[in-house]
């Protein structure tokens, strides 16, 4: 912008209309394909689940449900450590105090609220106010979506049900007269707990999903999922001891594994070879470990296979 | 006061949502008439402990509450809509108490043929003890409609933090922490059962009659209060 | 037209933040009966303003009084009152005519169905009210909630945003109706970021910038006064000294200032004038332009951009 000059008459006098260039730019970056889409889609779902990226009041349930689950692994460790500190070595290991193997089955029913809460969250809204349109118009098909949203999801609850976990770990360990001897004595503990914490994730991930695909309103996918944990617990458990009373046979044991909470729990027993503090009473404990992970895979394939059914053919 | 109770009850009403609520009210019914045909039976303490108090009055009527009283006002939030009752020339409470008698009325009927039906088979059709298991709830559930409605227009996570009400609140502090029972709907709920049917409900650990039925009192026009206050003070969206 | 000097709506001193953002600041003006254009870019404060009119808001700072009563909370007021919100605010699950009605009854209306039958009308829906409104187009949606807005005959018309969604015949139907209904001596606000919907229909126009307000008058009387206004302009040049006494001698030039980057600043009580005059002198003096630009536009900016936006 340094010198004002006249223009002179275009050379072409037989043109009569004209665009100017009034600033538009087109986008010359790279092109980016599925990939890249997948991973934006799985990207935001993670920060959507977290409430990352949003005002305080998306973070606070979030945070809250995993400050409690950090809190459950925390007192078991401190109350280990208590034990250990006031009546003995080893004390907590004699008196079998609960720890890694007891740990999903007593934090289950919060990590079930966590994912009736977080998973609705993931498919509802952009199905309401009809965001999924944009998605699918991308390089991005149906089944992309949902299988990002499905591992964003899957990652979330994996780290929610691990973290734990490993506070657990840490306190056993530390507070162990010997933290190097109880790691080699119980380093197989690290593979269970995590292999648990996969099925854990893996079958709350799906079940909260398929349940979101249904509604828009994530109020009423949340509410449907907290009562069939909440609720066939109390329906499974009260009706599951009266059948085992009564009848030889396995009709209670057949009731119990329709107690949705504990489904994933049996197979953490199995996991670690020891009937953890919630399952010890359920008779479902008594079907040989095939069944229980059979059953485990029904009501975790079946329902992510639907939600795939569901969003696969999906168009703009 | 019409118009909104009827707006509301066309907002509130939704297959989905009927469904969910029939599924819900369903599973104690099938889960006494299946204790009762056990043989050996549940006694009358393990069918109050598991049907009445654990699932009827600490998580089936809450939840079929949540999931219809956030909505009375929380869709009219959501969708903006507020504005087109909150700009009429009728008084707040106009508008909060006819949302509020909506939710009742949709969440009533399958509470009370819950209650009604289960207690029936229970206590082989004694009058007394089903009037009380079924007024107890419905009184537990009119509790709750307050509470959740004012819920609803207090935050936009309303489902979120009621759950976790639900679930750790009434479900796991009052069942363990007995201090807890004194600001505990669920409790209120079954101190009302027990003064209703002493007869049958001798149970002496909960609130005494005259101190339930007033402190229901006043948390039930507590939270409508605190609902009216709330649509006054607030920047309509 | 009904000549009434009394104002009906009285906004004084009115601020609103958010946390520590300020959406409206310390903004005071009177609306009489006729039509107000409340015109400004898109974020400039326009509907919060509205919506504290409106009581739907509370105020930070100051009062807003509809016909000499506060408006926050008067529930007795509303029912003269008729508010069209920016929002599709509509029960995508109700037939047009149910809502026209369902808003008619909140607001007292005793015949509800000719008040309805007529408000349709107004609008021209009487096709398309026995559908349920999830099925509208914008448009139509717009026009059924500006016929449930107009239901209970209201003496003040507040409009925010009303013509988003209209085609253009929809358009001047719906000036012809603003126009009629300001003969009848009622007070209509109306906003806009287009100038053009405001400039035809309304008497007086309410410029925010920013959250201010930054002019209000007649749109003619803005313009002008916009002219007459003194305007520093930056001029650079190979010979600043030259030109500063090439122009003083203007009669649209007031002052002029030497900066020490060599700029000189103009102070100009007629910038259409010196437009062009600068660069006839300039060519006289054989002196070289480099940049010539206006230092204080925001509102002029502002202004052109609704103009020729």
């Amino acid at each position: 912008m340094t010198d004002v000059t006249a223009m002179g008459p275009a050379g072409a006098e037989e043109l009569e209309g004209t665009v100017f260039d009034i600033g538009y730019q087109s986008y010359v970056g790279p092109r980016e394909g599925r990939g890249r889409a997948r991973w934006a889609v799985y990207k935001d779902g993670l920060r959507s689940a977290l409430g990352l990226g949003r005002g305080p009041r998306a973070k606070v349930i979030p945070w809250f449900f995993i400050t409690i689950l950090g809190v459950i692994g925390l007192v078991m460790a401190l109350i280990a450590g208590a034990v250990n500190t006031y009546i003995g070595p080893n004390a907590a290991e004699v008196l079998d105090l609960p720890s890694h193997s007891d740990y999903y089955g007593i934090a289950s029913i919060v990590f079930f609220v966590f994912a009736a809460v977080g998973g609705p969250e993931m498919l509802c809204p952009d199905r309401r106010d009809g965001v999924i349109n944009l998605y699918l118009v991308r390089p991005l098909t149906g089944s992309d979506y949902i299988s990002a949203r499905w591992l964003a999801f899957f990652t979330v609850m994996l780290s929610v049900a691990w973290l734990p976990q490993l506070i657990l770990l840490a306190g056993l360990t530390l507070s162990d007269a010997n933290p190097g001897d109880y790691l080699l004595e119980n380093w197989l503990d690290i593979p269970r707990l995590l292999t648990a914490g996969l099925a854990m994730a893996a079958y709350t991930t799906s079940l909260a999903l398929f349940a979101a695909s249904f509604t828009t309103r994530r109020a009423y996918a949340s509410v449907f999922l907290v009562g069939l944990f909440v609720i066939t617990a109390p329906f499974t458990t009260g009706l599951a001891s009266e059948l085992a009373e009564d009848y030889e046979g396995t009709a209670g044991a057949w009731v119990s594994m329709f107690n949705l909470s504990n489904i994933p729990v049996h197979v953490n027993d199995l996991i670690f070879g020891e009937v953890s503090l919630i399952t010890s009473v359920a008779p479902a404990g008594e079907f040989s470990g095939w069944i229980l992970i059979g059953w485990y895979l029904v009501w975790t394939l079946v329902p992510a296979g639907l939600l795939w059914m569901r969003y696969r053919k999906l168009t703009p | 006061m019409s118009s909104v109770y009827l707006l509301t009850l066309s907002q509130l009403s939704g297959r989905w949502r009927l469904l969910v609520m029939s599924v819900l009210a369903l599973m104690p019914i099938v889960l006494t008439e299946s204790l009762v045909l056990v043989p050996s039976g549940a006694s009358v303490d393990e069918f109050e402990l598991i049907v009445l108090n654990t699932m009827l009055a600490g998580s089936i009527t809450p939840l079929v509450v949540l999931a219809i009283a956030t909505v009375a006002f929380g869709n009219e939030v959501e969708d903006r809509t507020l504005a087109n009752l909150t700009l009429a020339p009728i008084p707040r409470w106009q508008i909060v108490v006819p949302k509020l008698l909506a939710t009742v009325s949709v969440a009533a009927p399958f509470i009370a043929i819950s209650a009604l039906a289960t207690s029936h088979v229970a206590f082989n059709a004694d009058a007394t003890a089903t009037i009380a298991v079924t007024v107890s709830t419905l009184v537990g559930l009119a509790l709750y409609s307050s509470a959740f409605v004012w819920l609803g227009l207090a935050t936009t996570q309303a489902v979120g933090v009621g759950l976790l009400y639900i679930v750790l609140w009434e479900g796991f502090f009052t069942t363990y922490i007995s201090g807890v029972r004194l600001f505990s709907i669920r409790a209120y709920s079954i101190a009302l059962m027990h003064g209703l049917d002493e007869r049958r409900f001798a149970d002496t650990e909960n609130l005494g009659f005259g101190v339930t039925v007033a402190v229901s009192v006043v948390v039930f026009f507590g939270f409508l209060l605190l609902t009216i206050r709330k649509l006054r003070n607030m920047d309509v969206p | 037209m009904t000549i009434n000097s009394e104002p009906v709506i009285r906004v004084d001193h009115v601020s609103r933040w958010f946390g520590s953002v300020v959406a409206v600041s310390d903004v005071s003006f009177d609306i009489k009966p006729g039509i107000t254009g409340l015109l400004g870019p898109n974020g400039a404060g326009k509907t919060t303003l509205l919506r504290m009119i409106t009581g739907l808001a509370d105020v930070s700072d100051g009062t807003v009084t509809v016909l000499d009563q506060p408006i926050r909370n008067n529930s007795a007021l509303f029912g003269r009152i008729g508010v069209m919100s920016e929002h599709e605010t509509v029960y995508g699950f109700m037939k047009g005519r149910e809502f026209v009605k369902i808003m008619g009854r909140l607001r007292g209306v005793s015949d509800l169905d000719a008040a309805a039958d007529r408000a349709i009308e107004l609008v021209d829906l009487v096709e398309a009210s026995h559908r349920p409104m999830g099925t509208y187009s914008r448009g139509m949606r717009q026009r059924m909630r500006l016929a449930a807005t107009l239901v209970h005959d209201p003496d003040i018309l507040i409009l925010d945003e009303p013509l988003n969604g209209a085609d253009p015949l929809q358009r001047v139907q719906f000036q012809d109706l603003l126009r009629r209904f300001a003969a009848d001596g009622r007070t209509i606000v109306l906003s806009s970021h287009i100038l053009e919907e405001v400039e035809q229909v309304a008497d007086t126009v309410l410029l925010i910038v920013n959250g201010k307000l930054a002019a209000s008058g007649g749109f003619r009387a803005i313009r002008a006064a916009l002219d007459k206004r003194p305007y520093h302009v930056r001029v650079m040049s190979d010979s600043p000294r030259e030109l500063a006494a090439a122009v003083v001698t203007l009669d649209s030039v007031e002052a002029v200032n030497i900066d020490p980057d060599g700029a000189i600043v103009v102070l100009s009580n007629n910038v259409r004038a010196l437009q062009i005059e600068l660069p006839l002198r300039a060519e006289a003096a054989s002196i070289r332009l480099f940049r010539v630009e206006p230092m204080d536009d925001s509102l002029e900016s502002v202004f052109g951009y609704l103009v020729d936006g």
